[in-house]
């Protein structure tokens, strides 16, 4: 005979995959646009982007393509941001934030100091204030490699351009 | 109380010498490879800048704020840490204590550097002069875009100097804007376009000076052609001017009056080369001359030629045709009848030694009829002769003539004597046409 008063630990282990699984992601993603912020653009005529910024990320790019011969193939680099509609400012800012982890000692000193005009200078252009986010930060830090960047830089380059476009359509 | 008394204080002494340690300064970008250097100094040169110190803060990378360095009494730092995005703060230290401060934009003072290696070039095929310069600024990656200024004078025109603006390296100046002959001299700064950079002029480059060519007396070729052909030209007809002035070109400007005298000697030298006709007396003084003493009344010549018409025709004609024959002359008679006579004049001529044809001579000379020529010399008319040694004597003025028949009648002296046969107005016309056709 079963005991009645204690239940099986295996029902309330399923129980509670099922509130993780159903309950909590939905929640996070409602949530999701309370904890992001909205940015503001300074610089959307790109006076700043196309005789500052912009001369520092095509440097970069060709130091990068100097360095290493990146594969074909796209790694999964900041996949989870992009440059959505009404969205940009947020994703520069992350991207800008994420270029700083690429500054490293055995670099150049132009090869760091383009890398921080092209984070500082996309960043004093913003008025953001997100909230930390550890986990995409612990994310980011793994994909360090100059090929990434490059990719990371080309797409600051598109949504810079992007921003552009539409201040002018406006 | 006491403290914020002294907090006033120190405002009031920051005041004051905030005034006193006003400064400027200006940028330059990429002067050294990727280095920018920013240059300050006080506005007031006797401001004594021992202790004082300069600082930059904000946009900066990777740092807050930056220490200039000094050099006399300039204050400069040369770094590649500028961010070139958004404004900075220079403070001005005393022992630590900021005395003043400024805020600026570090792209926004920019300074180009000066350009250099100016030419000018003279273009004989385009009549220009083409100048060129360089900039540094060509090669660098942040402050590319400028706008130049030429500036150029005569050497001997001081302060008085034209300007070009221009965005490109190139310029060219027409040579017809420029003395011929003259020594220019030119120079070119620039400044950031303002597009983005902004910023002041730069420095001059050095002075280029050339000399604008002389104007040679080179003239266009089509001109040069015209003018010749027009002074051969002119020289052609001023030559054919003065080979037919006489023969065609006088004639025609200023026709000179027919002589009558000429004319009848051209008449009559015609049939008869051998025939001496002339009105000048002179011409006859180797020939025989018969004195004309005296005229006969005219009854008496109207009967003489009543017998002696029919032979008087007879020795017209000879003697016309034979012209002047002098000694062979009939010494009976001679018949002339002149035309320029006048009708109802009467022949008058003295008697005694005065010759008839002196008379004759003189009173034609003064015959209203005698207009050809206006000759007042004698006038001579074939058959009649002149007395000899009655040329150059005076002569009593005689009176007019009729016209009429003149016979020479001999006298006691052998002479023959003209008289007057009182003809009338026709046979005289008549005489002077036969005369005419016997020519």
């Amino acid at each position: 005979m079963p005991f009645a008063g204690n239940p099986s630990p295996r029902a309330g282990t399923e129980k509670v995959s099922f509130r993780y699984i159903f309950g909590i992601p939905p929640l996070i993603l409602v949530l999701l646009p309370v904890t992001s912020s909205d940015c503001d653009i300074e610089g959307k005529d790109g006076r700043e982007y196309q005789h500052v910024l912009m001369i520092s990320i095509n440097d970069l790019d060709t130091m990068i393509k100097n360095r290493t011969n990146c594969p074909n193939n796209e790694p999964k680099v900041f996949k989870k941001h992009a440059c959505d509609d009404n969205k940009e400012g947020m994703f520069l800012y992350r991207a800008a934030r994420k270029l700083k982890q690429f500054v490293k000692v055995n670099n150049s000193e132009d090869f760091n100091l383009h890398l921080s005009r092209v984070s500082q200078g996309t960043l004093q252009l913003l008025n953001c204030t997100p909230k930390e986010d550890n986990k995409s930060v612990k994310e980011q830090r793994k994909q360090k490699s100059l090929c990434s960047l490059g990719i990371l830089l080309q797409k600051i380059k598109t949504c810079w351009n992007k921003i552009l476009r539409g201040s002018k359509e406006h | 109380m006491d403290n914020i008394l002294l907090l006033i204080k120190e405002g009031e002494f920051e005041d004051a010498e905030l005034d006193d340690y006003s400064f400027s300064c200006y940028s330059q970008l990429e002067v050294d490879g990727t280095q920018h250097l920013l240059t300050c100094a006080f506005d007031d040169p006797d401001v004594n800048s021992t202790n004082l110190e300069f600082e930059i803060c904000g946009a900066l990378l990777n740092v807050k704020c930056l220490t200039f360095d000094k050099l006399q009494e300039m204050y400069f730092i040369k770094t590649k840490k500028f961010l070139l995005i958004g404004d900075s703060e220079i403070h001005v230290k005393l022992g630590g204590k900021n005395i003043t401060s400024k805020k600026l934009n570090i792209v926004e003072i920019v300074k180009p550097e000066a350009p250099f290696d100016i030419r000018v070039i003279y273009r004989k095929g385009a009549n220009d002069f083409l100048v060129t310069f360089n900039t540094s600024h060509s090669q660098k990656k942040y402050v590319k875009e400028l706008m130049h200024e030429v500036a150029y004078r005569q050497e001997k025109n001081e302060n008085d100097w034209m300007h070009v603006n221009l965005s490109s390296t190139k310029l060219t100046l027409l040579q017809r804007k420029l003395q011929p002959d003259a020594m220019y001299e030119i120079k070119v700064r620039s400044i950031p376009n303002a597009n983005y950079f902004q910023g002041f002029w730069s420095e001059w480059s050095p002075t280029f000076h050339f000399r604008t060519p002389e104007i040679t007396g080179r003239m266009d070729p089509v001109l040069l052609t015209i003018s010749i052909l027009s002074f051969f030209s002119v020289a052609l007809m001023v030559i054919l001017a003065c080979a037919l002035w006489k023969k065609r070109i006088k004639p025609i400007v200023w026709p000179s009056l027919p002589d009558h005298k000429k004319t009848l000697e051209q008449l009559c030298k015609k049939p008869k080369k051998n025939l001496n006709v002339s009105f000048n007396p002179e011409s006859f003084l180797d020939c025989q001359i018969h004195k004309v003493d005296g005229i006969q009344a005219r009854d008496e010549a109207e009967s003489f030629l009543q017998d002696t018409s029919s032979q008087l025709d007879e020795s017209e004609k000879q003697r016309l045709g034979g012209g002047m024959q002098g000694p062979t002359w009939p010494s009976e008679h001679a018949a002339i009848t002149p035309k320029a006579f006048r009708e109802d004049s009467p022949f008058g001529c003295l008697a005694g030694s005065i010759s008839m044809c002196e008379a004759l001579v003189q009173s034609s000379s003064r015959s209203p009829d005698c207009r050809e020529g206006g000759k007042n010399g004698p006038h001579v008319y074939q058959g009649l002769l002149l007395g000899p040694g009655t040329t150059n004597s005076t002569v009593p003025t005689p009176s007019p003539f009729q016209s009429g028949i003149l016979t020479l009648s001999p006298t006691a002296q052998g002479q023959p004597v003209l008289t007057s046969l009182g003809s009338s107005q026709e046979e005289a016309y008549v005489t002077m046409s036969s005369f005419y056709q016997n020519q």
